[in-house]
C-alpha cells in the first residue's frame, strides 16, 4: 500500500474515526500476527497479543510522528512481546519445578511450539531469542538496518551482524 | 569490512530471509481479526468517553476555583484604602505618647481626631480625590507631629 494511502488512513485514526481502525487491522493484522507467531510458536498467544497490540495502537496512534509506520508499528510490537516475556518470566519465578516445566510446555514461548509447527518454526527455536528477534523483526516490518537499531538503540554494525549470523544459522538448520 | 566480505553478507541476508518468505506463518482466524476490530472499536469508545469525561472535570473544577476565589475575595479582601490608613497611623511615634505634657497630649488627641473625621470622610467619598486628601492628611499629620517634638 502506498505511503500516501496509509498516511490518509493514520490522519483518519488521529480523528478517531472507526473505519480507519479497522483498515489498519485489515492491512497489518495479518503481517503481525505472523511476527507474533515465530516468535512465540503458539496461536492463541499470538491473537492474545495482536489483540494488545490494537488496543495499545489506539490509545498511542496520537503519538505517532510520521516516519515510516511499519517501523513505529512493529517498534509497538516488539515492545508488547518484551512485556509478555517478562511477564512469564516473573511468574515463573514464583512456580517450583514442577510448575515450571507445565508452564514452558503450554506457554509454547521461545521453546516449545503448536503441535502443527513448521520447519522453520523449529529452526528458529534453534536461534538465540535476541537474534530470533531481529530477525523476524527485518522480515516482517520490513524495517532497514538502519531503522532497526534506531529502535533497539544498538550499534547498527551489531544488527547487521547478529541478522546476519541468524540468517546464516537458519539456511545451515533448514538445509 | 571489505568489499567482498560486505557482498557476501548481503547474499547471505538475502538468501535467509527467501528461506523466510518460503515458509509462511501461519494466518489468524478470521474470527479472531475480526474480533480484534471488535475490540479497538470498543476502545475507541472507551477512550472517547474517558476524554469527554475529563473534560467535564476540568471544567467543574476550574469553575469551583473560581467561586471559591471570588468568595475568598469577598470574605477577606482588603477594604478601600485600608494600606493608606495603615501608612497614617504608622506616621506617629510611639514616643510622642511618652514624656509630653497633658496640654500638648490634648491639642495633639483634638488633631488627631480632626484628622480621624477628616479620614472618615475620604473613606466613604466616591469623588476620585482621595490621593489628594489622604496627602493633605498626612501633611497635616507630619505638622502636627512636628509641633509636638518643638514643644
Amino acid at each position: 500500500m502506498a505511503q500516501r494511502d496509509i498516511d490518509r488512513v493514520i490522519i483518519g485514526c488521529n480523528k478517531g474515526d472507526e473505519g480507519c481502525f479497522t483498515q489498519l487491522v485489515d492491512m497489518y493484522g495479518r503481517r503481525c500476527f505472523g511476527y507474533f507467531y515465530r516468535l512465540t510458536g503458539n496461536r492463541d498467544l499470538s491473537d492474545e497479543l495482536l489483540s494488545e497490540l490494537f488496543a495499545k495502537l489506539v490509545e498511542k496512534i496520537g503519538t505517532y510522528r510520521g516516519g515510516s509506520f511499519d517501523g513505529w508499528l512493529f517498534t509497538m510490537a516488539s515492545n508488547i512481546f518484551h512485556d509478555h516475556l517478562r511477564f512469564k518470566q516473573r511468574q515463573t519465578r514464583l512456580l517450583d519445578e514442577h510448575s515450571k516445566r507445565i508452564m514452558s510446555q503450554s506457554s509454547g514461548v521461545a521453546s516449545g511450539y503448536d503441535g502443527d509447527a513448521d520447519k522453520l518454526q523449529m529452526a528458529l527455536g534453534e536461534l538465540d531469542s535476541d537474534v530470533r528477534e531481529l530477525v523476524m523483526m527485518r522480515f516482517y516490518s520490513q524495517m532497514s538496518f538502519k531503522e532497526i537499531a534506531e529502535s533497539r538503540r544498538e550499534p547498527i554494525g551489531t544488527v547487521l551482524s547478529k541478522v546476519h549470523r541468524g540468517l546464516k544459522k537458519l539456511r545451515e538448520l533448514m538445509g | 569490512m571489505d568489499e567482498a566480505a560486505a557482498r557476501q553478507t548481503a547474499e547471505d541476508i538475502e538468501n535467509g530471509e527467501k528461506i523466510l518468505g518460503a515458509y509462511s506463518a501461519p494466518q489468524p482466524d478470521e474470527r479472531v481479526l475480526a474480533e480484534v476490530k471488535k475490540n479497538v472499536v470498543a476502545a475507541l469508545r472507551r477512550r472517547r468517553t474517558v476524554v469527554f469525561q475529563r473534560r467535564i472535570l476540568g471544567a467543574a473544577v476550574a469553575a469551583a476555583i473560581v467561586v471559591v476565589s471570588v468568595l475568598t475575595l469577598i470574605r477577606y479582601g482588603n477594604p478601600p484604602n485600608s494600606h493608606q490608613t495603615r501608612m497614617v497611623a504608622a506616621s506617629i511615634p510611639s514616643r510622642v505618647w511618652e514624656g509630653a505634657d497633658d496640654a500638648d497630649v490634648t491639642v495633639l488627641k483634638a488633631e488627631i481626631e480632626n484628622i480621624q473625621i477628616e479620614l472618615s470622610g475620604v473613606q466613604s467619598d466616591d469623588s476620585g480625590n482621595e490621593s489628594n486628601d489622604i496627602g493633605d492628611l498626612e501633611t497635616e499629620l507630619i505638622e502636627v507631629n512636628g509641633d509636638m517634638w518643638k514643644g
